[in-house]
């Protein structure tokens, strides 16, 4: 009885990592609170039903288009609005509100573009394109849930827990093994200094921009198969989600939402298992507790200036 | 003499004619929300575009007929995006009855959303048109402020269920019951309901499982995991349009094999439902049969076949499922349209009286709309039946419980 929602948990939570990901690099580089970002993972869930509806693939591949449009919009986006914002006197404040109407305003185009319906893509359709080439290979991948410790699960969990720890590996590596990455830190650490040492801190921003909108995307690809389905209107919801994940690990610490996530996957697992009447009031519950015991989250070395 | 009292008569007639127009107003003002986003869009958005279809229809013809004042009066339709928000709703039931003054007051779709109408019209006496708010707390004997226009009230509707499993149930083996349900007044007060009528048939049948689970919830895995230790043989499941979505693809991304499982909105909503989990996804799921399928004879508006080619016509995009909520919504346009063509006035009383008036009597594409004295809806009920594929792969409805309607046996266990 608790293997399963510990595992699950376990599964669960990763993905989770890799929706709250993003929103914590863009905050912990720039200071902004991006309001939109569950609306770019539903964009993101969109580039996955073109993938599939419309060119006929596997929604895998949606991963690196996904993640090669939203990079490039949010450099896009990072030019127009942040520079402005950063001028302003409390860019902190401002970000929430330019944010919050920015994800409105997607919202709102989305309903008018697609409609009000949940949609969703079949669940084996996902990976499909290894299956194939398994096959091709003379291997004999048979579809349907995978089996974990004696207990089976949906493979598209698996899958998305596998792209989570690669992307959050991925953000490790450009964070600490990339010449970029080391600007990105030091902007982390100190935007006015980062500036004063020469550092080109819009070109940095920018970089950490798009890459933070784009992990949101690739987490969109999995929403379909890791909540049933989606509408225009699911970022909402999933920007709290990834609110209390990074504050959970640790704000403007992007490797802290790795384990914020498990965290907050295993907890919801326990919590549907024993109450699940009170699962929904999981994610505000572990925020208070958070706030009030550790204000730094989980990794956090210190009690956060934000 | 007589020619004088004639020709005063016919001025009279004339001038009280004159004054009856002139009270008339020049448009019947109906309000309503619908939830252009949110968790309650996609059961939303069908019924307000019947709704509109109604209106539009109607208004081409110069109107409906209002015997208030023995004319034809266009229609003006109010309303207003709710974003499936009860606050939201809440605020603006409230601007529809004091700041728009509205002359009809419709609900939102859904029990959800009709429940802050419920309170606000009761406290305006303002008699409310409940399309779809099936919630038992709404019927009282005290509030004579509501009918429930489309849906049968939630206190009966899984009666073919109970039944089907009390009487039919242990014949097929069926002896251990699983009941789950979204904590909200629709599924909430159908999970009471199957669990009265259970325990009152006295069967042998024992409810093994029963749970509740925040209707936003998205993820059934381990909730599955749950009810597959408790080795039912029937699994009840109660929830919302999204709910089945996520619960039924997950039972297939588990690879969990349920002898009996019924959804409500597979049934409902079949077209929104076989888009997200797939005609195989839906195989021998046990839902309510709807109307579309029953092809109830009418003595007041479109048939069936008809509203379906006004509908693709309308809304030809297909960004709104054709289902249960569109022929709810449509519905309850009937029961305006009918209620206003007998009423002697536009008083909320007589509205009330005018809409008890038609109970029995009015037969429309949703079946014989029947009120009981609390204004619930008791007559246009759901046969239990069973989704089967036909020989081309599509879904058909096989209605399997009551007996006088079935149209076939139910596949029992599932294969």
């Amino acid at each position: 009885m608790l293997a399963y929602p510990l595992i699950a948990g376990l599964l669960f939570g990763l993905y989770f990592s890799l929706v709250g990901i993003g929103l914590n690099l863009v905050f912990g580089v720039m200071r902004i609170v991006n309001l939109a970002h569950g609306d770019f993972l539903m964009l993101g869930a969109f580039v996955g039903f073109g993938v599939f509806y419309l060119a006929g693939l596997d929604p895998l591949l949606a991963v690196p288009l996904a993640f090669a449009i939203f990079v490039l919009v949010g450099i896009f986006l990072y030019g127009i609005l942040i520079p402005r914002l950063q001028q302003s006197v409390n860019p902190e404040m401002l970000s929430i509100i330019l944010f919050f109407g920015l994800s409105q305003v997607i919202e709102a185009v989305m309903t008018i573009m697609f409609g009000t319906s949940e949609r969703s893509i079949p669940s084996r359709e996902l990976g499909s394109l290894i299956s194939k080439i398994g096959k091709l290979l003379g291997a004999s991948p048979e579809g349907g849930p995978v089996v974990i410790l004696g207990q089976s699960f949906p493979a598209a969990w698996v899958i998305s827990a596998i792209t989570s720890v690669a992307a959050i590996f991925l953000v490790y590596v450009y964070l600490y093994r990339t010449r970029l990455g080391t600007l990105t830190r030091a902007v982390m650490s100190r935007r006015d200094e980062a500036l004063a040492t020469g550092i080109n801190v819009d070109r940095v921003c920018a970089a950490a921009f798009g890459i933070g909108l784009a992990l949101a995307a690739i987490a969109g690809v999995f929403a379909p198969f890791m909540f049933g389905s989606v509408t225009p209107a699911f970022g909402a919801d999933a920007t709290v989600t990834s609110f209390v994940i990074v504050v959970l690990g640790s704000l403007g610490n992007p490797l802290g939402t790795a384990l914020g996530g498990v965290v907050y996957g295993v907890c919801y697992m326990l919590v549907q298992t024993y109450l699940s009447s009170w699962a929904d009031l999981l994610p505000y519950v572990l925020l208070i507790l958070i706030l009030l015991l550790r204000p730094s989250g989980l990794l956090g070395r210190q009690v956060r200036v934000a | 003499m007589l020619k004088r009292v004639i020709a005063a008569f016919a001025v009279g007639l004339a001038l009280a004619s004159q004054a009856l127009a002139a009270d008339a107003p020049s448009e019947i003002k109906i309000g309503t929300l619908y939830a252009s986003s949110g968790r309650y869009a996609s059961i939303s958005m069908p019924v307000h575009s019947a709704i509109k279809l109604w209106v539009e229809q109607k208004n081409a013809e110069g109107g409906v007929y209002v015997k208030a004042f023995d004319k034809k009066i266009p229609i003006k339709l109010v309303a207003y995006d709710d974003q499936s928000n009860t606050a939201t709703a809440a605020t603006l039931y409230n601007q529809l009855v004091t700041q728009d003054k509205v002359d009809l007051l419709v609900a939102d779709s859904g029990s959800v959303l009709t429940a802050p109408a419920v309170t606000i019209a009761r406290d305006h006496k303002m008699f409310l048109f409940d399309q779809t708010g099936t919630g038992a707390s709404f019927f009282s004997k005290d509030n004579p402020y509501i009918a429930l226009m489309a849906d049968p009230v939630s206190t009966i509707w899984p009666k073919p269920i109970a039944d089907f499993l009390t009487k039919d149930g242990p014949a097929l083996g069926i002896k251990k019951v699983a009941i789950l349900y979204s904590t909200n007044e629709f599924t909430g007060t159908q999970a009471t309901a199957v669990r009265k009528f259970i325990k009152e048939a006295n069967a042998p049948i024992e409810i093994v499982y029963d749970q509740g689970v925040p209707t936003e919830t998205t993820n059934y895995t381990v909730i599955l995991n749950n009810i597959r230790a408790a080795q039912p043989d029937a699994v009840i499941h109660l929830g919302y349009a999204p709910n089945d979505i996520a619960f039924l693809r997950n039972v297939q991304d588990v690879g969990i094999k349920f002898n009996m499982l019924f959804c409500i909105y597979p049934g409902l909503e079949t077209e929104l439902l076989e888009k997200n989990v797939g005609a195989k996804g839906l195989q021998h799921v046990f839902t309510y049969v709807p109307p579309s399928e029953m092809d109830y004879p009418v003595n007041f508006g479109m048939k069936m076949a008809d509203y379906r080619k006004a509908w693709d016509k309308k809304y030809p995009d297909g960004k709104i499922e054709f289902g249960f909520n569109a022929v709810a919504g449509y519905t309850t346009a009937l029961v305006i349209e009918k209620t206003l063509s007998v009423a002697t006035s536009l008083d909320q009383m007589e509205l009330r009286r005018a809409v008890f008036s038609l109970s029995g009597n009015l037969k429309t594409l949703d079946g014989t709309f029947a009120l009981d004295e609390m204004g619930g809806q008791v007559g246009e009920l759901t046969p239990l039946g069973q989704l089967q594929l036909n020989d081309h792969g599509h879904i058909k409805f096989v209605a399997v419980y009551p007996h006088d309607v079935a149209t076939g046996k139910p596949v029992y266990p599932k294969p």
